[in-house]
């Protein structure tokens, strides 16, 4: 069983065709993943009104996708609007909050009234983060009572200050996704906190799996260990419903 | 009982990796890069043979670097020259140096040496070298490097897939570029570049010790690339590139 809290639904604007549910689908049949949350990628880059209803509609084809709702931070009350009408679906189960594609960073005011939306609801946020982001993100979990938050991409090439604030506070996640993949980094991170913070995550489609597969699989954890990143620690972060 | 999900009995055996590097960075954590630590690691990889290059000489001296390496010669390590943009005078001293020792391959490290595209060096260097025989293994940005280093047999080593479109279409124009898969982790990267301008310009480069060498091999296995296709890249289209006829 692997769960992969970090994934897309939609196309991007490189020079790759990966807009297609069917793609999702394949992408994770390669590598063994039985199930995605995943962020529409028009709703992180451009409308989160038109992208999280179009994504509500794709979820209704598949019980191998759940979604997160995209928030863009400058637009709170589409947020709220969004949040009204989208939840009773019951197919989303977290936010995604991308601090680069809305220059909203984890310590600017908006992001951290969206993430105290996001802990109104009781939803886990995935946030963009990188190089020293982590820390102002696990600053805002200190600070908002009941948030759950995943540092999306563990900071990247931060991944040490990743390390920091995941044993700073107790709620904050940390997933590997990053195309740059330097030695060690994932074992460096799952050998400095503790094993119930570790997700995977893997970026796809904008990203193969094979970076987060390969990282994790380069790590070499004990199988107690694998298990909570695979899809334990998702499980209860999302309380899924265990098969 | 637990059980480790993260497994890969598939991974393409690897008879040639283009993109080795033996010493140390300066301003960063991270291996030490002994030769010794690094030919351990390409066995454990898979890797039978590395095209390799010296990090002393990238940072620090070029003569003593490319000896270093030179020494290392044998069935796992296939010795590849640096020259320092910074010094084009040297560089071509260097060429000329490197090419009557046999070596077949120059890497060039403009980001480490802080060189610019457009720098007079950066075109002298590469026709010298490719004027020598020498193929260019080539860091840097592909979307700016591919200007000086036209009609030279290249390997770009930092294709990352936010750029393949910018490879494909330099690639359309120029026969003798080609690319490193390390950073083309994108679902379909490998296979766009094979449709577009042919298998054969994709090259498998890990770039061990600094880099996780599972994660190309295992974007290979996973690819929709045939079997004769996967054991080009993984290492028959740099041996016909090197003119490595073993």
């Amino acid at each position: 069983m692997i769960i992969d809290v970090h994934a897309h639904w939609g196309p991007w604007f490189f020079s790759m065709e990966v807009g297609a549910v069917v793609t999702n689908l394949a992408v994770m049949d390669r590598y063994g993943i039985d199930l995605a949350v995943v962020s529409a990628t028009e709703a992180v880059i451009y409308d989160p009104t038109t992208g999280n209803r179009a994504m509500a509609r794709m979820l209704e084809t598949t019980d191998r996708l759940l979604g997160y709702l995209t928030i863009n931070p400058r637009r709170l009350d589409d947020a709220e609007r969004d949040l009204r009408e989208l939840l009773p679906t019951g197919r989303f189960v977290g936010v995604k909050i991308h601090t680069d594609y809305t220059g909203s960073p984890p310590s600017s005011p908006q992001t951290r009234a969206a993430l105290e939306l996001a802990a109104a609801h009781d939803l886990p946020a995935l946030v963009h983060t990188w190089d020293r982001s982590p820390l102002d993100l696990a600053a805002a979990v200190a600070d908002i009572p009941g948030l759950r938050a995943i540092a999306g991409h563990m900071g990247a090439n931060g991944w040490r200050h990743a390390v920091e604030a995941a044993n700073s506070v107790d709620r904050l996640w940390l997933e590997p996704c990053f195309s740059h993949t330097e030695a060690g980094r994932f074992a460096a991170v799952a050998a400095a906190v503790d094993p119930h913070r570790l997700l995977f995550g893997t970026d796809a489609t904008l990203i193969d799996p094979a970076a987060a597969y390969g990282a994790v699989l380069a790590a070499d954890l004990e199988p107690e260990l694998a298990e909570r990143v695979a899809w334990r620690n998702a499980a209860d972060l999302f309380r899924l419903e265990r098969a | 009982m637990s059980r480790n999900p993260f497994v890969a009995a598939d991974l393409p055996p690897v008879t040639l990796d283009v993109d080795v590097l033996v010493g140390r960075y300066a301003d960063r954590p991270g291996p030490t890069g002994e030769p010794a630590a690094v030919t351990a690691l390409l066995a454990a990889n898979g890797i039978a043979r590395a095209a390799v290059a010296s990090l002393r000489a990238a940072l620090f001296d070029v003569r003593s670097g490319n000896d270093e390496v030179a020494a290392l010669a044998g069935p796992t390590v296939l010795p590849v020259g640096t020259l320092d943009l910074r010094d084009p005078l040297g560089a071509e001293r260097e060429v000329v140096r490197l090419a009557g020792q046999g070596v077949r391959a120059v890497r060039l490290f403009p980001d480490e040496q802080h060189v610019e595209p457009d720098f007079p060096s950066v075109r002298h260097v590469a026709r010298r070298a490719a004027e020598a025989g020498l193929v260019i293994l080539a860091g840097g940005d592909v979307r700016r490097y591919w200007r000086p280093l036209r009609g030279a047999t290249v390997i770009f080593l930092d294709t990352h897939f936010y750029h393949l479109g910018d490879f494909v279409v330099a690639a359309r124009d120029e026969p003798g570029f080609h690319t490193s898969t390390r950073l083309l982790n994108s679902p379909d990267a490998l296979e766009t570049i094979a449709e577009h301008v042919g298998v054969e310009r994709l090259l498998y480069g890990s770039r061990t010790p600094f880099y996780e060498a599972a994660v190309p091999r295992l974007r290979l296995a996973r690819s929709a690339l045939g079997p004769d296709a996967v054991a080009a890249v993984a290492g028959g289209n740099a041996r016909r590139i090197l003119g490595l006829t073993e």
